[in-house]
């Protein structure tokens, strides 16, 4: 039952839709609700963008986990970039290094039910959760 | 990937009918402003209803052509987003506040044609 | 040991039985008595007494401590009932061992009757602990569907509008499941306005006021609009006193004044332009054939 379901390299920019296609196909396989589909593939979209942008290249990683509810979609986003120079700031809505919205990150959080994020000069791993309700 | 923008009269009508990538987004921003500018169009309705992801990168692309369109004398109004895609967005705080909106095209084609007439 | 303890507590059961049934009486699970039939009390322990031996004689694994437990939640009586009776026959049990054995001074055998007797006396009762809270979470999230259910019907009015009250408390949950419930009704009933009728919801805090928002502008987004609608003074003096910002959409005290200023904002339209309009959306049609 649980375990890892798919592994997407993120190293050109089609591959952030790619990822989030998988996700979504892996989010409806799971019995997701289709605006929670909507809420995953949107914050798969947002951490894939981000590797791109920010670490060039990463993968994503999709895995089934049981906790607070018997069934919840784990992804992992992780790369060996930079790292977030302040994660704090980070994770204010509207900070953005690049001109972007800033929706990113706080954006995932709101969206997922779970938001962990570890950075470092070595890179950046974000893990995040939804369950299925 | 480029979508397909049609003109009737003073508006333009586009329905977008793909997965929005970051360079189809991108590369419809140009087309659209480059179409407006040889059109003289005034309106513009752009059809959402086959959409089903809008992340902040394409939203805000999105949100951008809008002012930018403005200030070339044309005014955008976004039609049939998907209840799944306005709660996302909602969710991750982009709440496209200075853009109209409409439920379809019919609507939006109304509600451009009421807005011109009130400027 | 184990063996022979079990067979005492069997030969000797009918005694057990009683002396049970007598401990049950004289203890507080003798006060539901005031709201519970006395039948049904009694029913119930001797149930009760036949679930306990029907595991002691088939070394538990029976499906029945299940459905007592569920009977138990479903009665709506306490875990005590069920915590107090596995301790009183705990206690009888022993005093009837003791007297079969006859006089005992060795602390090590009365130990190990102890033991003996805790050693099955314990896994019945965790297992009928764990059937209650198990059973009763069920209860909870059957009521939480239930609720959630008759919670945010969607009410078609006349082309284009649409009434939605909102009844009881919002929580982030329910707060979700409105704002899909709406979203989705917006499009199947094509609603060019939404009027959310809050006159009976009992408290307005910022939280709920922030999801009223939310929903009102992810209505926006999907191409309508929403009147909130049903503002009594209460609700509006906290609005304020909070500093919650809703000018950002129409308020209106009550469900008709909303309605009057939803017709006005589709009826004007409706009714007065309709002729232009339809050539307006003619000329258009005719043109795209052209092209
Ligand atoms: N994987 C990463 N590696 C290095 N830095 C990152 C990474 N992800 C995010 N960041 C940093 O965190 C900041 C905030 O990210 P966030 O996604 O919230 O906003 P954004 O990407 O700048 O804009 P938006 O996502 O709205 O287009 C980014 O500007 C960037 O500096
Ligand atoms: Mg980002």
């Amino acid at each position: 039952m649980k375990g890892t379901l798919s592994n997407v390299p993120i190293a050109k920019e089609l591959d952030i839709v790619g990822a989030r296609q998988t996700g979504r196909n892996i989010a409806n396989d799971l019995g997701f609700s289709s605006v929670d589909q909507a809420r995953i593939a949107t914050a798969i979209s947002e951490l894939a963008r981000n590797i791109y942008l920010y670490a060039k290249k990463g993968e994503i990683t999709f895995q089934q986990v049981e906790g607070v509810a018997p069934v919840g979609l784990k992804i992992i986003a992780k790369d060996n970039g930079p790292g977030i120079k302040d994660i704090s700031k980070s994770m204010i809505d509207g900070y953005s290094t690049s001109g972007g919205l800033g929706a990113g990150l706080p954006g995932v959080k709101r969206l997922m039910d779970d938001f962990d994020i570890m950075s470092s000069d070595e890179g950046t791993t974000i893990h995040v959760i939804k369950w299925l309700r | 990937m480029r979508i397909p923008i049609l003109k009737l009269h003073e508006y333009l009508l586009i329905s977008v009918q793909v997965d929005l990538d970051d360079q189809t987004a991108m590369q419809f921003q140009e087309d659209l402003l480059s179409k407006i500018h040889e059109s003289g169009a005034t309106g513009v309705v752009l059809d959402l209803t086959s959409v089903d992801i809008i992340d902040s990168f394409i939203a805000k692309v999105l949100g951008d052509v809008v002012s930018m369109a403005d200030l070339m004398g044309a005014k955008v109004v976004f039609t049939g987003i998907q209840p799944a895609v306005s709660m996302t967005l909602i969710d991750i705080g982009i709440h496209l506040q200075d853009v109209p909106t409409a439920l379809d095209l019919e609507q939006g084609l109304i509600k451009l044609r009421r807005e011109l007439e009130e400027k | 040991m184990e063996k022979r303890l079990k067979n005492i507590i069997l030969e000797h059961s009918d005694e057990i039985i009683k002396k049970w049934l007598e401990k049950l009486d004289q203890s507080k699970i003798a006060e539901y008595g005031e709201t519970i039939s006395q039948e049904s009390i009694e029913q119930t322990n001797r149930e009760f007494v036949n679930v306990i031996f029907s595991n002691i004689e088939s070394d538990g694994g029976t499906d029945d401590l299940h459905e007592f437990s569920e009977k138990i939640v479903n009665l709506g009586w306490p875990l005590g009932y069920l915590t107090e009776g596995m301790q009183a026959f705990r206690s009888v049990t022993i005093k009837v061992i003791l007297e079969d054995i006859g006089e005992t001074n060795s602390n090590d055998e009365f130990l190990s009757i102890m033991e003996g007797v805790n050693d099955w006396v314990d896994p019945i009762k965790n297992r009928l602990i764990n059937e209650y809270s198990h059973n009763w979470t069920n209860i909870v999230s059957l009521q939480k569907v239930a609720l959630q259910e008759l919670s945010a019907p969607l009410i078609p009015v006349m082309e284009g509008i649409t009434v939605m009250p909102l009844v009881g408390t919002i929580d982030t949950d329910r707060a979700k499941l409105i704002m899909e419930n709406l979203l989705n009704g917006v499009i199947k009933n094509h609603a060019e306005v939404v009027l959310i009728d809050i006159t009976g919801v009992p408290v307005v805090d910022t939280m709920v006021a922030h999801h009223i928002i939310q929903a009102a502008e992810a209505v926006r987004l999907v191409g309508s609009q929403c009147i909130l609608v049903g503002i009594r003074p209460e609700i509006a003096q906290t609005i304020v006193n909070l500093g919650i910002d809703l000018r950002n959409f129409p308020t209106k005290s009550s469900l008709q004044k909303g309605f009057r200023t939803a017709l006005e904002m589709t009826g004007a339209k409706v009714v007065s332009e309709s002729e232009s309009e339809g050539d307006e959306i003619e000329n258009i049609l005719n043109s795209i054939e052209k092209e």
